[in-house]
């Protein structure tokens, strides 16, 4: 078991994350490509986009009312305190708690709330499409997630996720039983539906029939947009950081210190680099489903997490 | 004048109420106000009694009722200016009726005082209801809620007098003492009669179906009352019953009890919610999410049943569960309250409730659209608000109570946390659409454009149920001391504070681990204050830095010139769940197209779409075919002759007779 995290250490690993997640979403592009024998934009390519939209202009639609405004400010915030609920560099309860697994996805299902009332706005019916489409495919995704949580929870008796990290430990899939092994399966189907890739979502294009969370960004311009860009890239690190909290092994408990501190942000890179390979090449290898398509696909993520909690419970 | 001083009458009402409930839920523990009222009757004494949880339900009465009465005379006279005064005189001593006879039933002391006012409750709201608009609809409405509420009434009846009978009084000691005595069949048949009398009241699926109907027909101040408070008198009356009145006198309640009320507290919450997502009308839409969070407040209760008295630390969790009910009775008074008097406001100045009709609302009534939004952020179960609180004890009560109850027992409480997650989504989903269609985009009719902010008053009823949500969201740790009084009241346990704020009041925290051990622990104030911490940064980011240029342009719309067709409406933005839960909806559609000679040319186009609510269909028509069947038949039989009929009463009265000497033999 590791020792808490103090408070300073929670907001030093939020600020880490904040910082890495348009690299990951660069990452992610560059397999890609490599994949598709492209070469690619460079891995720092976010972080150019975000500052060129930082230092735009605003063009807003004249039918939008006063919140449109501050939505991107508040997605952003709810999506960068979700960060802080995610253990980076070390496992372990935080000192002063704020939130647990259920704190994180509801504030992640805040964020997308309000994504959904900008979208609905500015009056568009691409806007509409985005967020109707979004927010139906939300509410599948959620119990199963819900349930991938519970069914590691149980054992821990925690829905804290340092907790959950630490009573994991060091064990790799050596010490995993039949129900790690689905409820993993389950995280893995869910995953391309949570970070908005394909088979649920496409994040490369604004084509209106094939979007769901791009759609809703369309009337958004500028730092709004730049702060809704960010939003996502930090959606997409938190999700994965849940996975990783949630099923692979945790930094042990002697390595504190600076080195020891160096040390468990190498291994949440590689951890985060696990995941994001997996979904480049998910990317690559599959075609979008059709909208009506995709709760068939959440089903195979329902049966799996359905199973993982009886397993732990029977 | 009249409207003024009948609400002034209510709002004196209900800060006495509040008086009284904070008297004693501060009090010393486990005090109980006894009052006997004038002897009404020579065969039974009425009288008071306020315990923990009589005085807790009286505070969530007082809470919305004041916010009702603050937001009453401005609306009753935007909404209907040529009502005459005895209309208007008529509504307001109906409204006190109805907020007396509620806060009275939750002190009754005796069974004869809590049916009389059980009575006054369903007659003063039966007039509220059929009073706003006289057009048959209303009146239809009306009709359905006495039939069922005295459906309902009377099973109750016949659980009362079946323990007034045995006990030979009225007053609940005796009533108490007469439970001990029962045999289990007995007290098992009984409970579930007040419970079908109690789920009729609460509105539980499938006994719901008056609900949707009834509720928005209703003034909308009223229409709060109704949905924030009336349903929760009901709950009372379950908690009264299965933890009070016909508890064991030792041991756990028989375990038919609680899980019977966690199935179908689930079921209501998923299907309250999923019928939610398909109305238009902004009243009947937030009246089915009435349904669907009396299913999660059912699910904290009837946890609660199960794990009470059960060996080991199972007392802890059953008090987490009957917190997390009780929190959510008071959160959902105050957000459904504050929602309903934001449809009333959006009614009362564009005489429309079908969202596809409304639109771009937030421009014209800022203040209605802000507090709505935080209203629906609210009951979406999202955090910062007090909706996320309720629900997290919820799942950790469900979570704990999955880990003791081993088995395919322990699956169905796990599995109904994984429907109380999909409950959330869905409601985040459904007011993304009634928010989006209704306040923002483009104004959709000439009502819609012309509409103006609410009067200051009706704003500020607002408001007071928005700051109950914000406080009891951030600093739910404060709240906790309230629930001492009623959780130790019901299940002589630890109270509420023990269990939740152990860690002080900042803190919640749960101990729901098998070894007790670990213990999962969140901070409301911490992550909100954090949350504004980050907005202000975010704010920064986007304005600070540089002061960009901003201009107003048109939505993009392919090149076409933007007009409201480009708006999504209701019923496209829930069409794709719609499609999903076919199986649920049996949607139904009709297009119609008129073309010019050729079908590429078209010069009109219909569309109607509906669907159906299953317990209707399946359950209520096939009672109301076999109802009108048996009448048929009888027709055909009926000769029209006096002595026919005077010859069947005698058979009838002949048969009662030997029944009764058969069974008193």
């Amino acid at each position: 078991m590791t020792g808490v995290r103090p408070l300073g250490l929670v907001l030093l690993e939020m600020a880490l994350l904040v910082l890495l997640a348009p690299l990951v979403t660069g990452v992610i592009q560059k397999m890609k490509a490599r994949l598709q024998c492209r070469q690619g934009a460079g891995v720092l390519q976010p972080y150019r986009d975000l500052i060129k939209l930082f230092r735009k202009g605003t063009v807003q639609a004249d039918t939008a009312s006063g919140f449109f405004w501050s939505i991107p400010v508040l997605v952003l915030a709810a999506t960068v305190a979700a960060g802080a609920l995610v253990p980076v560099v070390r496992a372990g309860p935080p000192a002063f708690p704020l939130g647990d697994a259920l704190m994180l996805l509801g504030l992640l299902a805040l964020a997308r709330f309000l994504t959904a009332i900008g979208a609905l706005d500015a009056g568009g019916a691409f806007g509409g499409m985005g967020a109707s489409r979004e927010m139906t495919i939300a509410p599948l995704v959620e119990p199963v997630l819900m349930m991938v949580v519970f069914s590691t929870a149980l054992t821990a008796g925690t829905t804290e996720l340092g907790a959950l990290a630490a009573h994991r430990g060091t064990s790799w899939i050596v010490a995993w039983r039949a129900a790690d092994f689905l409820g993993f399966a389950a995280m893995l189907v869910l995953l391309p539906a949570e970070t908005g890739r394909i088979p649920v979502d496409n994040p490369d294009t604004h084509l209106e029939l094939t979007m769901l969370h791009e759609g809703m960004l369309l009337e958004h311009s500028g730092p709004g947009l730049g702060c809704m860009l960010l939003a996502s890239h930090m959606r997409q690190i938190v999700t994965l950081g849940l996975v990783a909290a949630l099923f692979f092994p945790a930094v042990p408990a002697d390595s504190a210190g600076a080195t020891g501190l160096l040390f468990g942000a190498g291994a949440f890179a590689a951890k985060i680099l696990v995941l994001a390979t997996y979904l480049a090449l998910v990317e690559s290898s599959y075609a979008k489903l059709r909208l009506f398509r995709v709760p068939q696909y959440l089903g195979v993520g329902f049966v799996c997490a359905l199973t993982a909690l009886a397993l732990r419970i029977l | 004048m009249a409207l003024s001083v009948g609400h002034l009458a209510a709002l004196a009402g209900a800060a006495a109420g509040l008086g009284v409930s904070f008297n004693i839920l501060l009090g010393t523990p486990g005090r109980t106000l006894t009052r006997p009222l004038p002897v009404l009757f020579p065969f039974a004494r009425l009288s008071l009694s306020v315990d923990g949880l009589s005085a807790y339900f009286l505070l969530v009465i007082s809470l919305v009722a004041v916010a009702g009465a603050i937001y009453g005379p401005a609306y009753l006279r935007a909404h209907s200016p040529d009502a005459g005064r005895a209309r208007q005189a008529a509504q307001v001593f109906a409204l006190n009726v109805f907020l007396g006879c509620m806060t009275f039933l939750c002190c009754a002391g005796d069974a004869l005082t809590f049916l009389l006012c059980w009575e006054g409750m369903t007659l003063s709201s039966y007039v509220l209801v059929v009073s706003d608009d006289r057009d048959g609809e209303n009146a239809r409405a009306g009709l359905l809620y006495m039939v069922m509420a005295h459906g309902g009434t009377a099973l109750l009846l016949v659980a009362f007098l079946a323990l007034t009978e045995r006990g030979g009084a009225f007053d609940f000691a005796a009533l108490r003492v007469a439970a001990g005595h029962l045999d289990s069949t007995t007290r098992t048949t009984l409970f579930f009669l007040a419970l079908g009398g109690f789920a009729t009241k609460a509105g539980v699926v499938p006994l719901h179906v008056w609900l949707p109907r009834a509720h928005p027909a209703a003034p909308s101040h009223v229409s709060a009352l109704m949905s924030g408070v009336m349903l929760k008198v009901a709950i009372y009356g379950i908690l009264r019953f299965a933890f009070d009145l016909l508890a064991p006198v030792a041991g756990p309640l028989p375990s038919s009890w609680g899980w019977t009320v966690l199935v179908v507290g689930t079921t209501s919450a998923v299907l309250g919610v999923l019928y939610a997502l398909q109305q238009h009308d902004l009243k009947r839409l937030l009246a089915f999410h009435s349904v669907e969070n009396i299913g999660i407040i059912l699910i904290g209760v009837g946890l609660a049943m199960i794990l009470w008295r059960q060996d080991g630390a199972g007392g802890a969790l059953a008090t987490l569960a009957l917190t997390a009910a009780l929190l959510h009775t008071v959160n959902h008074a105050a957000f459904k309250g504050l929602l309903f008097l934001g449809a009333g406001s959006v009614l009362c100045r564009t005489h429309l409730r079908n969202m596809e009709e409304l639109g771009g609302l937030a421009r014209r009534m800022p203040w209605t659209a802000g507090l709505f939004l935080l209203g629906a952020v609210a009951i979406s179960a999202l955090p910062p608000m007090n909706g996320f609180v309720s629900e997290w004890l919820t799942f950790q009560a469900l979570l704990g109570g999955g880990s003791r109850i081993h088995g395919p027992a322990g699956l169905v409480v796990v599995f109904s946390a994984a429907m109380l997650a999909l409950t959330g989504g869905l409601a985040a989903a459904c007011f993304a659409k009634a928010f989006g269609v209704t306040f923002l985009g483009r104004p959709r009719t000439a009502h819609a454009e012309h509409a103006t902010e609410a009067p200051p008053s009706m704003i500020a009823g607002m408001l007071w149920l928005a700051a109950l949500c914000v406080a009891l969201g951030v600093a739910p740790g404060y709240a906790m001391r309230l629930l001492d009084a009623p959780t130790a009241a019901l299940l002589h346990g630890p109270g509420a504070s023990a269990v939740v704020t152990a860690r002080g009041p900042l803190v919640l925290s749960t101990a729901t681990a098998p070894s007790g051990t670990d213990a999962t622990a969140i901070s409301m104030t911490m992550m909100a204050a954090f949350l504004i911490a980050l907005t202000a940064m975010a704010w920064i980011l986007r304005h600070g830095l540089r002061r960009s240029p901003a201009r107003a342009a048109p939505t993009w719309t392919c090149g076409m010139s933007p007009t409201t067709r480009f708006d999504y409406t209701a019923t496209a933005f829930a069409k794709p769940l719609r499609l999903v839960f076919a199986a649920l909806y049996h949607p139904r559609r009709e297009v119609t197209r008129e073309t010019a000679g050729t079908p590429y040319v078209l010069q009109r186009i219909q569309y109607a779409g509906e669907i159906v609510d299953l317990a209707e269909t399946q359950i209520y028509h096939r009672i109301e075919r076999g109802i009108s069947a048996l009448s048929q038949t009888i027709r055909a039989r009926s000769t029209g002759r006096i002595y026919g009929y005077i010859g069947l009463v005698l058979g009838a009265l002949f048969v009662a007779l030997l029944l009764i000497g058969v069974i008193y033999r």
